[in-house]
């Protein structure tokens, strides 16, 4: 048994080349104990299905639309898709269900290891290395592949229409649709970008506004802006030209036209706000609190300022500190809506907006970052233009379109250059070209070539060019540097050495923070904490800024374990995190402040991990309360790698707690709805799991009673574990970390690959997985299975058409359809 | 002024701007402020199909009896109920269509039970059963907005715009393998082919009017972008020999699009060139942080749009269906999704009414701008035709049986107003849709499950 799950990961990693660096089958060290187990007769295997499944699953009962009638465990890969179903519930022990008999855990850990060595053992025979459509780079690689490109940081929301999610991620090339409004978007960024990029003193003036939302605190410094200064924003701006700006700024009034914070204790009046570029003060405005608001236009005189990014930050000058706050600041959101009326509500004055105009009177453009990425080289005389152009051009569209350049592409971009270049000056011609290169097809696509000699339906190994983008959009979100794409050119980077060198030390770049912004943010949800918006009236502690401190405490974890190549399941049971002062302010962990994120180490074994964390707890939670079955759900679906099902049609919400009437606490709410047989099936599972998070309102705070009553976090997991609170759950998980292990490592390739993946690509996850085992689960391990197996290195051909009966075909549909 | 009267913050910032630097730099941005008037004959009807999500308190038994959606009284005169009552000022322009149904939008089979959600905004304005799937095979109809764009709006700049307030749901999956674009976009220029919806009003007005200081700058970037697009084509061509299939046919969708683009350019120069000039305000700031105020300045660009004909056609999503946002100006302070499954308590179908109510607080809005607007020999209102509608009827148990629809606006006299049309029950709310194309002009026999017309 044990040779065979050796041979099976052997094989499917891939073959020649690269097996060298992995050992020899049957040197290898054992695996995790849950896959030894004393393999068991067919026959046996089949009397189990008898005994435990096939009383819901046979032909008439097709229990979860599912039969096992005709299936047989010891031939599970000429049924691969059923095995697969079979092997998520039996690792997340979800099957048989709460309540029904089941079978003795060597029992069901013999069946599992069955099925999945007869499907990995026929899929190491047959590799699936599948095909990703053609990916289109979505908008946070866009805007990190520019970024990259210009030393340009550009607000993508407001160029590029978002992308649709599959599968919880947003870089998937399956859903990744071209619409007229994104070819829109890509002409108009590439204009927008090369403009900027570039520098124009002669733009006409223009409006930027910088928004602050209500829900955002004011109460406290904001980062990056100067020190002793409390609330407003600071931005980043990208200024056209050196030229003359001014700065507006707008306060928030309340309904009645009355400055928000126009009554205030003596020790609080005066307040002030300014403006600073760079850290020196450009404006100061004294806040006259009986101003109505159609006169109260803070205007800052002109100010002169250099092309290229400046910090810009409009701030209130901190009057209070220490004692004085205590007055406000239990409540957090500082800017309630007024028709909450929080009696005793001290509201300072609060930034609305914050607009940069201009710039007036301009005459010329410094040296910006992007102008230095640029002009590498300056013509001294008309002559040079063209040998210089060339040269930018080579630079930039190699970098853009992440390989050497063909004679094509040169001439193309070199006729660009020509066409802006007779509209104007030797800068317009290179403002032209780089916008065809930013809005070509091959900046933003990736393409992978089919090479001639492939055949039809077989896998083959993509070139060394391709595996550098698949690399650098999965490890940075963005386009491959100069050294891996030199190494790439060069046909080093297949060789397994380099190639795991190259992986190391691109997870070591700050660049490998896209896998924490994008990977982690999605897998585990975490725009919905950023989104989440707690009822003020009930949640007084909360605010979009404790919401974006939750997410980024998530964030830092996720990025300490790839930064220390921690073991993954530090994620469950890390007793440390990662807080400022809002944050440790709303765990009770004293003497933080700032804000600056530092880590903390825990003692409390409550808040060990991701479900002690606020982020998950808020993001699980609903608008007025908790919800159990969010969190039930969240913890099956994102922690185990198998959801429930969605709920049928008509399921009425639970009752709403409503005045005037005995509050129920939602446990008791709860066991209501679980009454109803339809829904007991899954709620017996969900419910339990989020019932022992109980003790965790809303918004992540410790409580001991809920309307009223005590908070009972007690009850039974579906595999009969007894759970009573957070970290008997997480002992469950734990348990449980095949399952754990699986979801992360499921969701990794599916975003690693940047494609939908289903029950073929299993048997690839499964190796990554154990390979994994053998270095305790290490973050670096993943990423290396990942980037070694087979889907990564490889691509599947068209199965039957070349490419020259494709095109004959294609151009009759065409000629039909026209 | 488009602009919202009601809000201070965005008044504030705008009375900010105008008060220093105004007039010079707005002017800049935008082209002179003159009003052009069409005349009566070259005046064709403007489109606009809004859904308001998940259904109403109308469409409930109890909400029947009460009448909290379907009058009392049929045809002329009638009753505006509890929730109509916003409208009532603008009786004259309104059609109530009672008791229609979307079948398309049920479960046909057992894989798609309760699967409403990921289905139901899909099926608004094709009327077609969508596939189920997770995949990029999906399967709708085309919406009767884009086949009215495709059919009439070559000659605008732009064929047809869609506006949205709040993004697609992004938690997992969408659900039931339904792929998440079936729960976004309601225009589908294709039955394959959903249509991404602009959220950002900034975005939306470049898109209408071009991005640019003076028209001078403006002509010049339409001009470097053609230039642009046509360097795309000819990399593509070269690109296209070494593709597998698959990849082919995306840059084959990728390449309609780039033309698509080109299209509109020369149409936007041509509409330049004319020497017509535009009427507009300045340029939205960006999405704002309220609900009402972004719908509010959605509603206005559609209006700009709509008078100046850069488009005739417009889309507006004004919610989603598992949306959990408090509405704060309702004054209800639950969550709308869980208040929209009311378990059919009369006392919840009620406090759901009052949002359906405060949502139809805001057509009239639209509603009244478009007739405030002149327009040929009449004015905006007189020449549009407006759905608002939901695809779910009673939400609390997803049925999608006797949806909550009206029309607005007389389409050129084609719909005399201040009408309830109250259909035999089981009518397929299809034919509401048949009737809005024929009512546009365009000659097609049945859409979805259509049996005929509906007497408006």
């Amino acid at each position: 048994m044990r040779q065979l799950v050796g041979a099976a990961l052997g094989a499917a990693v891939l073959a020649a080349p690269l097996a060298a660096s992995s050992q020899p089958a049957a040197k290898r060290p054992t695996l995790a104990v849950s896959h030894v187990v004393a393999p068991r007769s067919a026959a046996a295997l089949n009397a189990l299905l008898n005994e435990y499944c096939l009383g819901c699953h046979d032909a008439d009962g097709r229990a979860g639309g599912l039969s096992l009638q005709d299936f047989e465990p010891g031939q599970a890969d000429k049924q691969p898709e059923i095995a697969e179903k079979m092997i998520r519930k039996l690792r997340a022990g979800m099957m048989p269900p709460a309540g029904a008999p089941r079978p003795d855990p060597a029992s069901a850990s013999a069946l599992r290891a069955s099925l999945e060595t007869a499907v990995d053992r026929d899929a190491a025979a047959h590799p699936f290395a599948g095909a990703p459509e053609l990916h289109r780079v979505n908008r946070s690689e866009y805007r990190n592949s520019v970024r990259d490109l210009l030393d340009l940081d550009i607000d993508v929301s407001a160029l590029l229409p978002p992308d649709e999610m599959g599968r919880g991620f947003d870089n998937m090339a399956d859903v990744l649709a071209v619409t007229p409004a994104l070819v829109q978007g890509y002409v108009r960024a590439a204009g927008k970008i090369s403009r900027a990029a570039i520098g124009d003193a002669s733009v006409a003036p223009a409006m930027t506004m910088y928004t602050v939302p209500k829900v955002v605190n004011q109460m406290r410094h904001v980062d990056g802006a100067p020190l002793g200064t409390r609330g407003g924003t600071s931005v980043l701006h990208n200024f056209p030209a050196d030229g003359e700006y001014t700065f507006k700024l707008a306060l928030y009034y309340d309904f009645l036209e009355t400055l928000y914070g126009q009554n205030l204790p003596a020790n609080l009046q005066g307040q002030e706000i300014e403006v600073s570029v760079d850290g020196a003060r450009a404006a100061l405005f004294k806040i006259d609190p009986n101003i109505p608001e159609t006169k109260n236009v803070l205007t800052s005189p002109r100010v002169r300022i250099a092309a290229g990014p400046h910090r810009v930050s409009a701030a209130f000058l901190a009057k209070f500190d220490g004692p004085t706050e205590d007055e406000f600041r239990q409540v957090e959101q500082s800017m309630v809506d007024i028709s909450a009326g929080i009696p005793g509500l001290i509201a300072l004055p609060h930034l609305q907006s914050m607009t940069v105009a201009g710039p007036f009177a301009a005459t010329g453009v410094s040296a910006t970052p992007s102008r230095r990425e640029i002009f590498i080289c300056t013509p001294a005389t008309a002559h040079d233009e063209t040998a210089c152009a060339q040269t930018i051009i080579t630079k930039l569209a190699r970098k853009a379109f992440r390989r050497p350049l063909t004679d094509a592409d040169a001439s193309f971009l070199f006729d660009s250059y020509k066409e802006g270049r007779s509209d104007g000056t030797f800068e317009n011609g290179i403002e032209r070209a780089l916008q065809a290169i930013v809005a070509s097809p091959n900046f933003v696509f990736r393409f992978e070539r089919t090479p001639s000699n492939a055949k039809p339906g077989a896998n083959y190994r993509i070139s060394d060019v391709e595996l550098a983008s698949r690399l650098s959009y999965f490890l940075w979100s963005s386009s491959p540097d100069d050294q891996l794409l030199t190494l790439a050119a060069r046909g080093q980077l297949r060789d397994p050495a380099v190639l795991e060198r190259e992986v190391r030390r691109m997870l070591a770049d700050r660049r490998a923070q896209g896998l924490v912004d994008n990977f982690a943010e999605e897998w585990l949800r975490l725009r919905h904490v950023r989104e989440a918006d707690p009822d003020t009236g009930l949640y007084p502690e909360f605010s979009r800024n404790l919401g974006e401190s939750m997410a980024r405490e998530t964030k830092l974890l996720f990025d300490n374990i790839i930064r220390e190549d921690r073991s993954v399941t530090e994620l469950l049971t890390a007793n440390y995190t990662f807080v400022d002062e809002v944050l440790a302010k709303h765990y009770g962990i004293p003497n933080v402040q700032g804000s600056t994120f530092r880590r903390v180490a825990i003692t409390d074994p409550n808040r060990f991990g991701l479900l002690g964390q606020g982020s998950i707890l808020t993001l699980t939670s609903l608008a007025n309360r908790t919800s159990p079955v969010l969190r039930g759900k969240y913890v099956m679906e994102v922690l185990l790698g198998a959801a429930p099902p969605p709920p049928p049609a008509n399921v009425p919400a639970l009752e709403e707690n409503v005045e005037n009437q005995r509050p129920l606490p939602v446990r008791e709410r709860l066991a209501e709805h679980r009454k109803n047989p339809a829904c007991a099936a899954c709620h017996k599972m969900m419910d339990p799991i989020g019932l022992a998070l109980e003790n965790f309102n809303a918004v992540g705070l410790w409580r001991t009673v809920d309307s009223g009553a005590p908070i009972d976090p007690t009850g039974e997991l579906y595999d009969g574990t007894q759970l009573d609170g957070p970290v008997s759950l997480r002992k469950a998980i734990l348990a449980r970390t095949d399952a754990f292990i699986g979801s992360f490592t499921e969701n990794l390739l599916a975003y690693g690959l940047g494609r939908l993946i289903d029950y073929r690509d299993m048997p690839a996850a499964r190796a990554v997985e154990q390979d994994a085992a053998k270095s305790d689960y290490r973050f670096s391990s993943f990423i290396l299975g990942v980037v070694k197996s087979v889907p990564f290195q490889m691509r599947k051909a068209d199965d039957v058409v070349t490419s020259a009966q494709n095109g004959a075909a294609e151009t009759a549909r065409r000629a039909k359809n026209r | 002024m488009f602009i919202t009267q009601k809000h201070l913050s965005r008044r504030t910032v705008l009375r900010g701007m105008g008060a220093t630097m105004a007039l010079p730099l707005l002017d800049a941005m935008v082209p002179a402020q003159t009003l052009q008037r069409k005349t009566a004959a070259a005046s064709r009807v403007r489109l606009a199909c809004i859904e308001m999500v998940h259904g109403s308190a109308g469409s409930t038994q109890e909400g029947i009896e009460q009448h909290y959606w379907m009058p009392e009284k049929e045809g002329a005169d009638f009753d505006f109920t509890m929730i109509l009552k916003p409208l009532e000022p603008l009786r004259e322009y309104v059609t109530v269509i009672t008791q229609t149904d979307l079948h398309a939008a049920e479960a046909w089979a057992a894989a798609e039970e309760g699967a409403d959600h990921f289905r139901s905004s899909a099926v608004f304005l094709t009327a077609a059963h969508p596939k189920q799937t997770e995949g990029s095979d999906v399967r709708a109809g085309t919406s009767i907005d884009q086949i009215y764009a495709q059919e009439f709006g070559a000659d605008t700049a732009l064929p047809s715009l869609q506006l949205a307030i709040e993004n697609v749901d992004t938690a997992g999956t969408c659900g039931f393998n339904y792929a998440c674009v079936y729960s976004g976009p309601i225009s589908w220029s294709s039955p394959t082919t959903p249509t991404a919806m602009t959220i950002d009003p900034r975005m939306a007005f470049e898109t209408l009017f071009g991005e640019g200081g003076t028209a001078a700058e403006r002509e010049a970037r339409q001009r470097a972008n053609r230039s642009i697009l046509d360097g795309i084509t000819r990399e593509v061509a070269r690109l296209r020999s070494d593709l597998g299939a698959s990849d082919r046919n995306r840059l084959n969708s990728y390449m309609e699009s780039v033309r698509e683009i080109e299209r509109r350019i020369v149409r936007i120069e041509q509409h330049n060139a004319s020497g017509e000039s535009r009427a507009l305000p300045s340029a939205p700031l960006g999405v704002p942080d309220s609900w009402e105020e972004h719908v509010k300045l959605m509603f206005d660009l559609q209006v700009l749009a709509f008078s100046s004909e850069v488009t005739r056609v417009s889309s507006f999503k004004l919610s989603r269906d598992t949306s959990n946002r408090v509405f704060p100006e309702s004054g209800i302070r639950a969550p709308f999704h869980a208040m929209s499954h009311h378990g059919s308590v009369p006392s919840k179908i009620l406090e759901y009414a009052k949002l359906n109510v405060y949502h139809m607080s805001l057509l009239p809005y639209f509603l009244e701008k478009l007739r405030a607007t002149p327009d040929g020999d009449g004015n905006l209102l007189d020449h549009s035709m407006i759905l608002w509608g939901s695809p779910m009827g009673d939400s609390n148990v997803h049925t999608h049986r006797r949806l909550p629809v009206l029309l607005a606006g007389h389409a050129n006299g084609r719909i005399k107003g201040n009408q309830h049309v109250r259909c035999k029950d089981e009518t397929p709310y299809a034919n509401v849709l048949l009737t809005m194309l024929h009512t546009l002009g365009i000659d097609q026999p049945a859409i979805g499950d259509s049996t005929g017309e509906v007497a408006i």
